[in-house]
Protein backbone atom coordinates (compact mmCIF):
# COMPACT_ATOMS: atom_id res chain seq x y z
CA UNK A 1 0.00 0.00 0.00
CA UNK A 2 2.66 2.62 1.08
CA UNK A 3 5.02 3.50 -1.75
CA UNK A 4 8.47 2.19 -0.92
CA UNK A 5 10.03 5.48 -3.11
CA UNK A 6 8.85 7.96 -0.27
CA UNK A 7 10.22 8.69 3.15
CA UNK A 8 7.43 10.03 6.06
CA UNK A 9 6.64 11.69 8.44
CA UNK A 10 5.22 11.58 12.18
CA UNK A 11 2.50 14.28 10.87
CA UNK A 12 2.02 12.14 8.33
CA UNK A 13 3.43 13.52 5.38
CA UNK A 14 5.31 11.94 2.69
CA UNK A 15 8.18 13.16 0.54
CA UNK A 16 9.74 11.81 -2.76
CA UNK A 17 13.04 12.59 -3.96
CA UNK A 18 13.41 13.12 -7.79
CA UNK A 19 17.36 14.36 -8.27
CA UNK A 20 17.39 17.45 -6.57
CA UNK A 21 13.60 18.21 -5.98
CA UNK A 22 11.40 16.57 -3.31
CA UNK A 23 7.71 16.19 -3.97
CA UNK A 24 5.48 16.33 -0.54
CA UNK A 25 2.11 15.58 0.08
CA UNK A 26 0.16 13.76 2.97
CA UNK A 27 -0.28 10.42 3.72
CA UNK A 28 -3.38 7.92 2.54
CA UNK A 29 -3.62 7.84 6.43
CA UNK A 30 -3.78 11.54 6.94
CA UNK A 31 -6.77 11.87 4.15
CA UNK A 32 -8.77 9.17 5.06
CA UNK A 33 -8.66 10.53 8.98
CA UNK A 34 -9.57 13.85 7.72
CA UNK A 35 -12.72 12.97 5.26
CA UNK A 36 -13.15 14.90 2.66
CA UNK A 37 -11.06 17.73 1.70
CA UNK A 38 -12.65 20.85 0.16
CA UNK A 39 -9.67 23.61 0.12
CA UNK A 40 -5.96 23.29 0.07
CA UNK A 41 -4.26 26.44 0.86
CA UNK A 42 -0.67 26.43 -0.98
CA UNK A 43 2.19 28.54 -0.26
CA UNK A 44 3.65 30.69 -2.66
CA UNK A 45 6.75 29.23 -5.18
CA UNK A 46 10.34 30.45 -3.76
CA UNK A 47 8.89 30.55 0.60
CA UNK A 48 11.41 29.23 2.64
CA UNK A 49 10.97 26.90 5.12
CA UNK A 50 12.56 24.92 7.88
CA UNK A 51 11.87 21.44 8.91
CA UNK A 52 8.83 21.29 10.25
CA UNK A 53 7.75 24.44 9.34
CA UNK A 54 4.02 25.27 8.19
CA UNK A 55 4.06 25.29 4.36
CA UNK A 56 0.40 24.52 3.69
CA UNK A 57 -3.20 24.22 5.41
CA UNK A 58 -5.60 21.44 4.41
CA UNK A 59 -9.27 21.80 5.10
CA UNK A 60 -12.13 18.70 5.25
CA UNK A 61 -15.65 19.36 5.90
CA UNK A 62 -14.74 18.94 9.66
CA UNK A 63 -11.42 20.16 10.12
CA UNK A 64 -8.47 22.33 9.32
CA UNK A 65 -4.86 21.04 9.61
CA UNK A 66 -1.59 22.62 8.91
CA UNK A 67 1.15 20.67 6.43
CA UNK A 68 4.43 20.92 7.31
CA UNK A 69 7.84 20.98 5.08
CA UNK A 70 9.58 17.81 6.16
CA UNK A 71 12.97 18.70 5.72
CA UNK A 72 14.00 22.01 4.93
CA UNK A 73 14.08 24.02 1.66
CA UNK A 74 12.65 26.65 -0.59
CA UNK A 75 9.14 25.74 -2.18
CA UNK A 76 9.98 25.16 -6.57
CA UNK A 77 6.64 24.43 -7.16
CA UNK A 78 2.97 23.66 -6.17
CA UNK A 79 0.36 21.46 -7.35
CA UNK A 80 -2.28 24.28 -8.42
CA UNK A 81 -4.97 22.02 -9.46
CA UNK A 82 -5.84 21.26 -5.64
CA UNK A 83 -7.07 24.90 -5.55
CA UNK A 84 -10.00 23.43 -8.01
CA UNK A 85 -9.87 19.90 -7.17
CA UNK A 86 -8.74 19.74 -3.49
CA UNK A 87 -10.63 16.16 -3.97
CA UNK A 88 -7.64 14.83 -5.42
CA UNK A 89 -6.03 14.71 -2.10
CA UNK A 90 -8.69 12.09 -1.13
CA UNK A 91 -8.40 10.66 -4.56
CA UNK A 92 -4.40 10.06 -4.97
CA UNK A 93 -2.63 10.99 -2.01
CA UNK A 94 0.24 9.65 -3.44
CA UNK A 95 0.03 10.86 -6.93
CA UNK A 96 -2.25 13.14 -8.07
CA UNK A 97 -2.90 15.32 -4.73
CA UNK A 98 0.59 15.97 -3.86
CA UNK A 99 1.41 19.64 -2.49
CA UNK A 100 4.60 21.66 -3.17
CA UNK A 101 8.17 20.44 -4.62
CA UNK A 102 11.04 21.02 -2.28
CA UNK A 103 14.56 21.96 -3.63
CA UNK A 104 17.69 23.48 -1.71
CA UNK A 105 17.20 20.26 0.28
CA UNK A 106 20.15 18.78 2.83
CA UNK A 107 19.59 15.25 1.44
CA UNK A 108 20.83 13.98 4.71
CA UNK A 109 17.66 14.94 5.96
CA UNK A 110 15.37 13.65 3.85
CA UNK A 111 17.50 10.14 4.59
CA UNK A 112 16.76 10.53 7.89
CA UNK A 113 13.06 10.25 7.82
CA UNK A 114 11.35 7.22 8.09
CA UNK A 115 11.33 4.73 5.61
CA UNK A 116 8.23 2.87 4.32
CA UNK A 117 7.99 0.00 6.67
CA UNK A 118 9.14 2.34 9.61
CA UNK A 119 5.95 4.61 8.80
CA UNK A 120 4.02 1.42 8.40
CA UNK A 121 5.36 0.05 12.02
CA UNK A 122 4.65 3.84 12.98
CA UNK A 123 1.09 3.64 11.92
CA UNK A 124 0.49 0.34 13.81
CA UNK A 125 1.60 1.90 16.94
CA UNK A 126 -0.06 5.20 17.01
CA UNK A 127 -3.04 5.29 14.63
CA UNK A 128 -6.35 4.23 16.04
CA UNK B 1 -19.80 4.89 25.40
CA UNK B 2 -23.34 4.17 25.44
CA UNK B 3 -24.87 2.02 22.10
CA UNK B 4 -27.87 2.35 20.55
CA UNK B 5 -29.67 -0.52 19.23
CA UNK B 6 -28.17 0.02 15.77
CA UNK B 7 -24.55 -0.04 16.77
CA UNK B 8 -24.18 -3.50 15.38
CA UNK B 9 -25.27 -2.28 11.85
CA UNK B 10 -23.07 1.11 12.02
CA UNK B 11 -20.28 -1.13 12.56
CA UNK B 12 -21.06 -3.84 10.17
CA UNK B 13 -21.80 -0.50 7.38
CA UNK B 14 -18.12 0.77 7.53
CA UNK B 15 -19.33 3.04 9.62
CA UNK B 16 -16.57 5.76 11.51
CA UNK B 17 -17.49 5.77 15.29
CA UNK B 18 -16.92 8.13 17.59
CA UNK B 19 -18.33 9.57 20.82
CA UNK B 20 -20.79 12.13 20.79
CA UNK B 21 -21.76 13.12 24.14
CA UNK B 22 -21.33 9.65 25.55
CA UNK B 23 -22.65 7.91 22.51
CA UNK B 24 -21.08 5.66 19.94
CA UNK B 25 -22.53 6.77 16.97
CA UNK B 26 -21.29 6.93 13.00
CA UNK B 27 -19.99 9.70 11.61
CA UNK B 28 -19.61 8.69 8.41
CA UNK B 29 -19.77 5.99 6.63
CA UNK B 30 -18.98 6.43 2.83
CA UNK B 31 -17.81 10.32 3.04
CA UNK B 32 -19.71 13.34 4.52
CA UNK B 33 -20.25 14.89 1.63
CA UNK B 34 -21.36 12.07 -0.67
CA UNK B 35 -23.84 11.42 2.31
CA UNK B 36 -25.06 14.65 2.17
CA UNK B 37 -25.62 15.07 -1.35
CA UNK B 38 -27.13 11.52 -1.46
CA UNK B 39 -29.62 13.11 1.83
CA UNK B 40 -30.66 16.05 -1.15
CA UNK B 41 -30.88 13.89 -4.13
CA UNK B 42 -32.60 10.50 -2.57
CA UNK B 43 -33.10 9.29 0.65
CA UNK B 44 -30.82 8.90 4.00
CA UNK B 45 -31.41 6.94 7.16
CA UNK B 46 -30.05 8.49 10.61
CA UNK B 47 -29.81 6.86 13.57
CA UNK B 48 -31.12 9.43 16.59
CA UNK B 49 -31.85 6.85 19.07
CA UNK B 50 -29.56 9.03 21.05
CA UNK B 51 -32.08 11.87 22.12
CA UNK B 52 -34.76 11.92 24.45
CA UNK B 53 -38.36 11.63 24.74
CA UNK B 54 -40.96 12.21 26.72
CA UNK B 55 -44.90 11.11 27.41
CA UNK B 56 -46.41 14.55 28.81
CA UNK B 57 -50.11 13.17 30.11
CA UNK B 58 -53.05 15.49 31.69
CA UNK B 59 -54.03 18.98 31.01
CA UNK B 60 -52.15 20.01 34.40
CA UNK B 61 -48.96 18.50 33.45
CA UNK B 62 -49.39 19.99 29.91
CA UNK B 63 -49.64 23.39 31.18
CA UNK B 64 -46.38 22.99 33.05
CA UNK B 65 -44.95 21.94 30.10
CA UNK B 66 -46.41 24.87 27.91
CA UNK B 67 -44.94 27.26 30.94
CA UNK B 68 -41.62 25.92 30.24
CA UNK B 69 -41.69 26.56 26.50
CA UNK B 70 -40.90 29.99 24.68
CA UNK B 71 -43.65 28.96 21.84
CA UNK B 72 -47.19 28.39 22.55
CA UNK B 73 -48.62 24.47 22.88
CA UNK B 74 -51.89 26.46 23.87
CA UNK B 75 -53.54 26.75 20.29
CA UNK B 76 -51.09 23.53 18.83
CA UNK B 77 -53.92 20.92 17.59
CA UNK B 78 -54.09 17.38 17.85
CA UNK B 79 -52.11 15.97 15.54
CA UNK B 80 -49.45 18.99 15.42
CA UNK B 81 -45.57 19.40 15.99
CA UNK B 82 -44.09 22.65 16.87
CA UNK B 83 -40.70 23.66 17.68
CA UNK B 84 -39.60 25.69 20.85
CA UNK B 85 -37.15 26.31 23.48
CA UNK B 86 -37.17 24.95 26.90
CA UNK B 87 -35.93 28.25 28.88
CA UNK B 88 -34.01 28.35 32.41
CA UNK B 89 -34.95 31.66 35.12
CA UNK B 90 -32.52 33.10 33.38
CA UNK B 91 -34.35 32.93 29.82
CA UNK B 92 -31.55 30.94 28.62
CA UNK B 93 -32.24 28.12 26.76
CA UNK B 94 -32.23 24.64 28.16
CA UNK B 95 -32.48 22.92 24.83
CA UNK B 96 -34.55 22.85 21.84
CA UNK B 97 -37.76 21.15 21.99
CA UNK B 98 -40.43 19.58 19.60
CA UNK B 99 -43.63 19.10 20.95
CA UNK B 100 -45.79 16.81 19.56
CA UNK B 101 -49.91 16.65 20.55
CA UNK B 102 -51.07 13.01 20.50
CA UNK B 103 -54.30 13.60 22.12
CA UNK B 104 -56.14 16.33 23.74
CA UNK B 105 -54.28 16.25 27.03
CA UNK B 106 -51.01 14.29 25.67
CA UNK B 107 -47.86 16.14 24.29
CA UNK B 108 -44.91 13.59 23.33
CA UNK B 109 -41.48 15.91 23.76
CA UNK B 110 -38.26 15.15 21.81
CA UNK B 111 -35.08 16.44 22.87
CA UNK B 112 -31.25 16.27 22.59
CA UNK B 113 -28.98 13.73 24.21
CA UNK B 114 -26.67 15.85 25.97
CA UNK B 115 -28.96 17.83 27.70
CA UNK B 116 -31.63 15.46 28.64
CA UNK B 117 -30.55 15.17 32.13
CA UNK B 118 -31.27 18.55 32.68
CA UNK B 119 -34.27 18.82 30.67
CA UNK B 120 -35.04 15.67 33.24
CA UNK B 121 -34.89 17.83 35.40
CA UNK B 122 -36.56 20.97 34.24
CA UNK B 123 -39.67 18.63 33.83
CA UNK B 124 -39.82 16.87 37.65
CA UNK B 125 -39.74 20.12 38.88
CA UNK B 126 -43.15 22.00 36.41
CA UNK B 127 -44.55 18.62 34.70
CA UNK B 128 -45.23 16.16 37.78
CA UNK B 129 -45.91 12.54 36.29
CA UNK B 130 -43.77 13.45 33.23
CA UNK B 131 -42.57 9.96 31.98
CA UNK B 132 -39.72 9.92 30.45
CA UNK B 133 -39.52 6.98 27.84
CA UNK B 134 -36.03 7.92 26.02
CA UNK B 135 -34.39 4.65 27.33
CA UNK B 136 -37.07 2.81 25.33
CA UNK B 137 -37.11 4.66 22.79
CA UNK B 138 -35.35 4.41 19.53
CA UNK B 139 -35.03 6.77 16.73
CA UNK B 140 -34.41 6.52 13.02
CA UNK B 141 -35.02 9.89 10.99
CA UNK B 142 -35.74 8.97 6.77
CA UNK B 143 -34.82 12.45 4.90
CA UNK B 144 -34.81 13.33 1.29
CA UNK B 145 -36.58 13.78 -2.06
CA UNK B 146 -37.46 10.23 -2.32
CA UNK B 147 -38.61 9.44 1.12
CA UNK B 148 -42.21 8.88 0.33
CA UNK B 149 -41.20 5.67 -1.56
CA UNK B 150 -39.26 4.48 1.09
CA UNK B 151 -42.02 4.92 3.89
CA UNK B 152 -44.78 2.85 1.47
CA UNK B 153 -42.25 0.19 0.56
CA UNK B 154 -41.87 -0.56 4.57
CA UNK B 155 -45.27 -0.39 5.13
CA UNK B 156 -45.57 3.08 7.16
CA UNK B 157 -48.21 4.25 4.83
CA UNK B 158 -50.13 6.07 7.35
CA UNK B 159 -46.62 8.67 7.07
CA UNK B 160 -47.66 9.70 3.61
CA UNK B 161 -50.86 11.56 5.26
CA UNK B 162 -49.16 13.93 7.57
CA UNK B 163 -48.03 17.75 6.34
CA UNK B 164 -44.80 18.87 7.42
CA UNK B 165 -45.02 19.47 11.12
CA UNK B 166 -47.85 16.73 11.70
CA UNK B 167 -47.32 13.73 13.98
CA UNK B 168 -49.27 10.18 14.24
CA UNK B 169 -49.37 7.22 15.81
CA UNK B 170 -49.38 4.09 13.93
CA UNK B 171 -48.19 0.29 14.02
CA UNK B 172 -45.10 -1.42 12.06
CA UNK B 173 -44.38 -5.08 12.19
CA UNK B 174 -46.60 -5.34 15.15
CA UNK B 175 -45.46 -2.45 17.15
CA UNK B 176 -46.64 0.83 18.17
CA UNK B 177 -44.94 3.98 16.94
CA UNK B 178 -44.84 7.53 16.63
CA UNK B 179 -44.23 9.14 13.33
CA UNK B 180 -43.75 12.82 12.23
CA UNK B 181 -43.09 14.57 9.30
CA UNK B 182 -40.25 16.58 10.74
CA UNK B 183 -36.45 16.19 10.10
CA UNK B 184 -33.27 17.77 10.77
CA UNK B 185 -32.36 17.97 6.86
CA UNK B 186 -34.32 20.37 4.95
CA UNK B 187 -35.34 17.58 3.12
CA UNK B 188 -38.89 15.85 3.22
CA UNK B 189 -38.97 13.22 5.66
CA UNK B 190 -39.99 11.52 8.68
CA UNK B 191 -38.61 10.73 12.20
CA UNK B 192 -39.94 7.19 13.36
CA UNK B 193 -40.06 6.61 17.28
CA UNK B 194 -40.33 2.74 17.83
CA UNK B 195 -39.10 0.41 20.51
CA UNK B 196 -35.17 -0.34 20.53
CA UNK B 197 -36.38 -4.12 19.82
CA UNK B 198 -37.75 -3.25 17.01
CA UNK B 199 -35.20 -0.58 15.18
CA UNK B 200 -33.05 -3.09 13.97
CA UNK B 201 -35.78 -4.57 11.45
CA UNK B 202 -36.80 -1.18 10.58
CA UNK B 203 -33.00 0.15 9.79
CA UNK B 204 -32.61 -3.44 7.27
CA UNK B 205 -36.32 -2.78 5.83
CA UNK B 206 -35.56 0.42 5.09
CA UNK B 207 -31.94 -0.12 3.92
CA UNK B 208 -33.76 -2.79 1.46
CA UNK B 209 -35.24 -0.07 -0.22
CA UNK B 210 -34.59 1.80 -3.86
CA UNK B 211 -31.83 4.55 -3.23
CA UNK B 212 -31.94 4.30 0.82
CA UNK B 213 -28.57 4.69 2.48
CA UNK B 214 -27.11 5.53 6.13
CA UNK B 215 -25.89 8.71 7.02
CA UNK B 216 -23.59 9.91 9.88
CA UNK B 217 -24.04 12.84 12.07
CA UNK B 218 -21.42 14.55 10.00
CA UNK B 219 -23.49 14.36 6.86
CA UNK B 220 -26.68 15.46 9.54
CA UNK B 221 -24.61 18.47 10.10
CA UNK B 222 -24.02 19.73 7.55
CA UNK B 223 -26.93 19.61 6.57
CA UNK B 224 -28.53 21.19 9.20
CA UNK B 225 -26.14 23.56 9.13
CA UNK B 226 -27.12 24.81 5.09
CA UNK B 227 -30.52 25.04 6.62
CA UNK B 228 -29.50 27.50 9.43
CA UNK B 229 -30.51 24.86 12.22
CA UNK B 230 -28.73 25.72 15.60
CA UNK B 231 -27.01 22.77 17.24
CA UNK B 232 -27.83 22.46 20.92
CA UNK B 233 -24.73 23.47 22.55
CA UNK B 234 -22.83 25.48 20.34
CA UNK B 235 -25.25 27.57 18.28
CA UNK B 236 -27.13 28.01 22.01
CA UNK B 237 -26.66 26.65 25.33
CA UNK B 238 -27.14 27.72 28.87
CA UNK B 239 -25.53 30.80 28.47
CA UNK B 240 -27.99 32.64 25.98
CA UNK B 241 -31.37 33.57 25.33
CA UNK B 242 -33.80 32.81 22.12
CA UNK B 243 -32.95 36.67 21.19
CA UNK B 244 -28.91 35.89 21.32
CA UNK B 245 -29.60 32.60 19.34
CA UNK B 246 -31.88 33.54 16.23
CA UNK B 247 -34.68 31.92 18.09
CA UNK B 248 -36.80 35.06 18.59
CA UNK B 249 -39.91 34.10 15.94
CA UNK B 250 -39.75 30.86 18.00
CA UNK B 251 -40.93 33.05 21.22
CA UNK B 252 -44.41 33.55 21.68
CA UNK B 253 -44.60 36.97 24.07
CA UNK B 254 -48.26 36.64 24.25
CA UNK B 255 -48.43 33.09 26.43
CA UNK B 256 -47.18 33.03 30.03
CA UNK B 257 -43.77 31.16 30.27
CA UNK B 258 -40.51 30.92 32.95
CA UNK B 259 -38.36 34.11 32.73
CA UNK B 260 -40.76 36.05 30.35
CA UNK B 261 -40.04 39.03 31.73
CA UNK B 262 -36.43 38.24 32.12
CA UNK B 263 -36.60 38.19 27.94
CA UNK B 264 -38.99 40.90 28.05
CA UNK B 265 -36.17 42.98 30.03
CA UNK B 266 -33.49 41.74 27.18
CA UNK B 267 -35.95 42.60 24.29
CA UNK B 268 -36.21 46.65 25.80
CA UNK B 269 -33.15 46.81 26.59
CA UNK B 270 -31.53 45.72 22.66
CA UNK B 271 -27.77 45.28 23.17
CA UNK B 272 -27.81 41.47 23.10
CA UNK B 273 -25.31 39.74 20.52
CA UNK B 274 -27.12 38.04 17.64
CA UNK B 275 -26.96 35.16 15.90
CA UNK B 276 -26.34 35.60 12.26
CA UNK B 277 -25.12 33.29 9.15
CA UNK B 278 -21.88 33.82 7.37
CA UNK B 279 -20.67 32.74 4.45
CA UNK B 280 -16.77 32.41 2.69
CA UNK B 281 -17.68 32.80 -1.24
CA UNK B 282 -14.64 30.93 -0.90
CA UNK B 283 -14.03 27.04 -0.44
CA UNK B 284 -12.76 28.33 2.85
CA UNK B 285 -15.00 27.38 5.78
CA UNK B 286 -15.07 29.28 8.79
CA UNK B 287 -14.75 27.02 11.94
CA UNK B 288 -16.23 26.69 15.92
CA UNK B 289 -14.75 29.25 18.21
CA UNK B 290 -13.28 31.55 15.13
CA UNK B 291 -13.04 35.13 16.69
CA UNK B 292 -15.10 37.47 14.64
CA UNK B 293 -13.62 40.74 13.18
CA UNK B 294 -15.12 43.55 11.99
CA UNK B 295 -11.69 45.52 10.82
CA UNK B 296 -9.66 45.35 13.46
CA UNK B 297 -12.49 45.21 16.25
CA UNK B 298 -13.63 41.69 17.78
CA UNK B 299 -17.32 41.72 17.36
CA UNK B 300 -18.24 38.42 18.07
CA UNK B 301 -17.36 34.21 17.83
CA UNK B 302 -17.93 31.82 15.33
CA UNK B 303 -20.42 29.11 17.24
CA UNK B 304 -20.94 26.85 14.13
CA UNK B 305 -18.51 26.48 10.80
CA UNK B 306 -18.47 24.25 8.06
CA UNK B 307 -17.97 23.67 3.67
CA UNK B 308 -22.15 23.65 2.68
CA UNK B 309 -21.34 20.79 0.06
CA UNK B 310 -24.83 22.05 -1.87
CA UNK B 311 -23.56 25.51 -1.86
CA UNK B 312 -20.00 25.22 -2.48
CA UNK B 313 -18.58 27.61 -0.19
CA UNK B 314 -17.86 27.79 3.82
CA UNK B 315 -20.94 28.93 5.90
CA UNK B 316 -21.17 29.22 9.54
CA UNK B 317 -23.28 31.08 12.43
CA UNK B 318 -21.72 33.26 14.65
CA UNK B 319 -22.70 35.30 17.60
CA UNK B 320 -22.06 39.14 17.44
CA UNK B 321 -22.60 42.52 18.53
CA UNK B 322 -25.67 43.94 17.70
CA UNK B 323 -24.18 47.04 15.51
CA UNK B 324 -23.06 44.02 12.60
CA UNK B 325 -25.57 41.41 13.35
CA UNK B 326 -26.92 43.09 9.45
CA UNK B 327 -27.15 41.39 6.00
CA UNK B 328 -24.43 41.98 3.82
CA UNK B 329 -21.68 42.99 6.67
CA UNK B 330 -18.11 42.21 5.04
CA UNK B 331 -16.25 40.35 8.48
CA UNK B 332 -13.62 38.53 8.77
CA UNK B 333 -13.24 34.94 10.96
CA UNK B 334 -10.51 33.38 12.85
CA UNK B 335 -6.61 33.92 13.08
CA UNK B 336 -6.39 34.07 9.09
CA UNK B 337 -8.89 36.43 8.89
CA UNK B 338 -10.81 34.70 6.14
CA UNK B 339 -13.41 36.97 4.80
CA UNK B 340 -17.23 36.64 5.29
CA UNK B 341 -20.08 38.40 4.28
CA UNK B 342 -22.84 37.98 7.09
CA UNK B 343 -26.48 36.94 5.33
CA UNK B 344 -29.38 35.28 7.15
CA UNK B 345 -29.92 31.68 7.03
CA UNK B 346 -30.79 29.31 5.28
CA UNK B 347 -27.54 29.23 3.44
CA UNK B 348 -29.72 26.39 1.14
CA UNK B 349 -33.28 27.27 -0.18
CA UNK B 350 -34.15 23.80 -2.76
CA UNK B 351 -35.05 21.87 0.15
CA UNK B 352 -37.90 19.12 -0.21
CA UNK B 353 -39.00 19.34 3.46
CA UNK B 354 -42.55 21.26 2.64
CA UNK B 355 -43.30 19.03 -0.65
CA UNK B 356 -46.77 18.64 -1.22
CA UNK B 357 -47.49 14.82 -1.73
CA UNK B 358 -50.29 13.60 -3.73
Amino acid sequence: MLPKDCRFTKDHEWIRQDGDVYTVGITAFAAEQLGDVTYVELPETGAGADAHGELATVESVKAASDVYAPVAGTVAEVNSALEEKPELVNESPFGDGWFFKLSDVDVSQYESLMDADAYDNFLGEHAE
Amino acid sequence: MRQTPLYDRHVAHGGRIFDFHGWALPVQFKGIIDEHQHTRSAVSIFDCSHMGEFHIRGAEACRGLNYLISTDLGGLKVGRARYGAMLSPRANIVDDVISMRLGEDHIYLVCNAATLPVVAAYLDVHVPGNDNVSSQTAKIDVQGPQAAGAMAAVGLDAALQLKYFQVTETAWNGVHCIVSRTGYTGELGWEVFLPPKAAPALWDALLQCEGVEPAGLGARDTLRTEMGYPLSGQDFDFQHSPLESGQESFVHWDHDFLARDVLEAQRADNTHRQLIGIRTGSRRSPRHGFVVHDGDRQVGIVTSGTFGPSVGEGIGLARVNPDVAVNGKALTVGPRRIPVESCGPPFYTGGSCRMKLE
